[in-house]
């Protein structure tokens, strides 16, 4: 297991406060921040490339906080893949395992057996400067998973590459984690991108880690609202909670108690996260997995490649995003216009609420 | 596009005859029975290879020191830094007689460091080592701003994943950043090894003798004249030409892909 025990780092202008995170073994952690955030920072800390001020770091239960990078069996993958242009793919994926004085034979068995696995066989005798993104990428996931690292550290793999290649090394990166085993901490500003690899979601901001958990628990139960907007959480409704009874711009909401929720004072105000999946328009019948039903006005709609998205107005001026597929919103009993007052339904499901 | 090229060859070709007119001039001037004659003198010949020879002993000692400070002002940030970094580009403002003065001040019998480098069986007064030191002095400049500026070109990250593909720092230093750099440093030490052949004023106060090319053909131009000064210059341009003319083409020949 790696584990940061209260990690504190300044550098320039980046500071991280008082991080702890662990990462199971066979994990996939995804930490998601936005750019600037100090990500990258933490990930080079963890690979002992930064001395932190504060703090302890755990690799296999050893306390690995001095430890030098050259100790810790941590493999790194840069967003520019950091390949060494003087060398040839081969030698850069043979890099670590030379250092080793492993045997050649073992070394090019070894090289040979991981090239092929990720597809770059062919490219060996090259030099990395010629290659495309996406095979530069490989190259650099190679030359770091040839060495076993206890730990897969990735920063923003796949941010450089272009959107069909970003998909296809994505899903690469679902594949090594699964097929090698590789416990994998991965750290990225595309929301898509961590919902598709996580296991464990961690988010970041300013510095400091703000929640973390299994991404559908950290979806539906966001803690704050920045953590809201960092999931691209749709609809934040302002609103109060006095006792059992949850006051927001629609009216009251039917909210159902959270058991592991930490108490808080009796009356408070709070916020209503309200992701864009669980309002429907034309609900089903009956109360009981409604939080709340009404009607609102249909104030704005655009089509998108896939999907409608639409903009629900209350008469006191709340509003509701919400999308449709293409099919569904075929398949809704009326056809819908901007300016229309349709039946509106918010799903108990997907609502939780978290002070202001 | 036609009159921007014309342009810029134009200036250029200005820039190439400044420097062209008065070598070619000087070698036409020579007398061409004295040329032959210079060539085959000892005097001239172990002069010149004096020259190269300091200059070059001048460059490998300071590329060991001079290597890791080029390094550090590359990577690190310290207080001062900016102070260290206009110390080191000193030598090439200070008149070179200056230069020659402060180093005899320092290294000659008068002070405890040139008593203490004499006593380890070096004296740098009227020395070969003199010449290298003085050399050294002079021309440090242009192998550490080389240096430094190679370093700065390549990426802190490769050196980063060298250490976690388990590297020490000397590994990752000899194995990536060395490598990555030594067309800049190879280029820096040409430029000083060239810098230090035609070191004079300093050379001149710390060792007068044995004299270096610079140096001799001074000394013959204030003996016996132009006419017997300009031969012993040719044979130094040419030789110089041929050798760095070869030395840039090497380190400029592009990388293979």
């Amino acid at each position: 297991m790696l584990r940061l025990e209260a990690i504190g780092v300044q550098l320039g202008a980046f500071r991280l406060k008082n991080i702890s995170l662990h990462v199971e073994p066979g994990a996939y952690l995804v930490l998601l921040g936005p750019t600037g955030t100090g990500k990258t920072v933490l990930l080079e800390t963890i690979a002992g490339l930064h001395r932190p001020t504060g703090g302890r770091t755990w690799i296999d239960g050893k306390d690995a906080t001095r430890w030098p990078p050259e100790k810790r069996n941590l493999g790194v993958v840069y967003q520019d893949y950091a390949l060494f242009p003087h060398l040839t793919v081969q030698e850069n994926i043979a890099f670590g395992l030379r250092l080793k004085k492993e045997a050649r034979g073992e070394i090019k068995k070894t090289v040979e057996e991981m090239a092929g696995f990720l597809e770059i066989g062919h490219l060996l005798n090259r030099r990395p400067g010629r290659l495309s993104g996406g095979e530069q990428q490989r190259v650099a996931l190679a030359r770091a998973l040839v060495l076993k690292p206890y730990v897969l550290l990735l920063d923003e793999p796949l941010s450089a590459l272009d959107r069909s290649t970003r998909g296809r090394l994505r899903r690469e990166l679902k594949r090594i984690h699964r097929e090698l085993g590789v416990t994998i901490f991965h750290i990225t500003h595309d929301l898509p991108e961590a919902f598709f690899l996580a296991d464990h979601l961690a988010l970041m901001k300013d510095g400091g880690i703000l929640q973390e958990g299994k991404p559908e628990m950290v979806l539906r139960r966001p803690r704050s609202r920045t953590v809201a907007e960092l999931l691209g959480i749709e609809n934040l409704l302002r609103g109060t909670k006095e006792g059992e009874r949850y006051l927001s711009g629609l009216g009251a909401l039917d909210i159902p108690e959270f058991p592991s929720r930490e108490a808080t004072g009796r009356e408070s105000a709070v916020y209503f996260s309200v992701p864009g999946w669980c309002v429907e328009i034309f609900p089903g019948k009956g109360d009981n997995p409604y939080t709340w039903k009404g009607k609102m006005r249909l104030a704005a709609m655009n089509f998108m490649n896939g999907h409608v998205d639409l903009d629900l107005v209350y008469p006191s001026g709340e509003h509701l995003k919400t999308s449709l597929s293409r099919r569904e919103f075929g398949n809704l009993p009326v056809s819908i216009a901007v300016g229309i007052v349709v039946p509106v339904g918010i799903l108990k499901e997907g609502v939780y609420w978290f002070p202001r | 596009m036609r009159n921007f090229k014309a342009v810029i060859w134009c200036l250029s070709t200005i820039v190439i005859l400044m420097i062209v007119i008065p070598l070619a001039r000087m070698m036409m001037a020579a007398d061409p029975a004295i040329l032959r004659a210079t060539i085959s003198e000892p005097e001239v010949y172990s002069s010149i290879l004096l020259t190269l020879r300091s200059a070059l002993w001048a460059t490998l000692v300071c590329a060991v020191f001079g290597i890791p400070l080029a390094y550090i002002l590359a990577r690190w940030k310290f207080p001062g830094k900016s102070f260290v970094q206009g110390l080191i580009d000193l030598p090439i403002m200070i008149p070179h007689t200056a230069a020659g003065i402060a180093l005899l001040m320092v290294y000659g019998r008068r002070f405890f460091l040139g008593r203490a480098f004499e006593k380890l069986g070096i004296g740098f007064v009227g020395t070969e080592a003199g010449i290298s030191l003085a050399m050294a002095f002079v021309s440090l400049p242009f192998l550490v701003n080389a240096a430094r500026d190679g370093f700065i070109s390549v990426d802190p990250r490769l050196e980063r994943v060298a250490r976690t593909l388990g590297a020490t720092p000397w590994r990752s230093f000899f194995k990536v950043s060395l490598p990555l750099t030594w067309r800049p440093i190879l280029s820096g030490a040409i430029m000083m090894w060239a810098r230090g052949i035609s070191e004079f004023g300093a050379v001149i106060i710390l060792a007068y003798h044995p004299m270096t090319a610079p140096i001799l053909i001074w000394e013959r131009f204030q003996s016996y004249g132009l006419k017997y000064a300009t031969p012993v210059a040719v044979v130094l341009i040419l030789i110089c030409l041929i050798i760095f003319s070869l030395l840039r083409w090497l380190a400029t020949r592009p990388r293979e892909a």
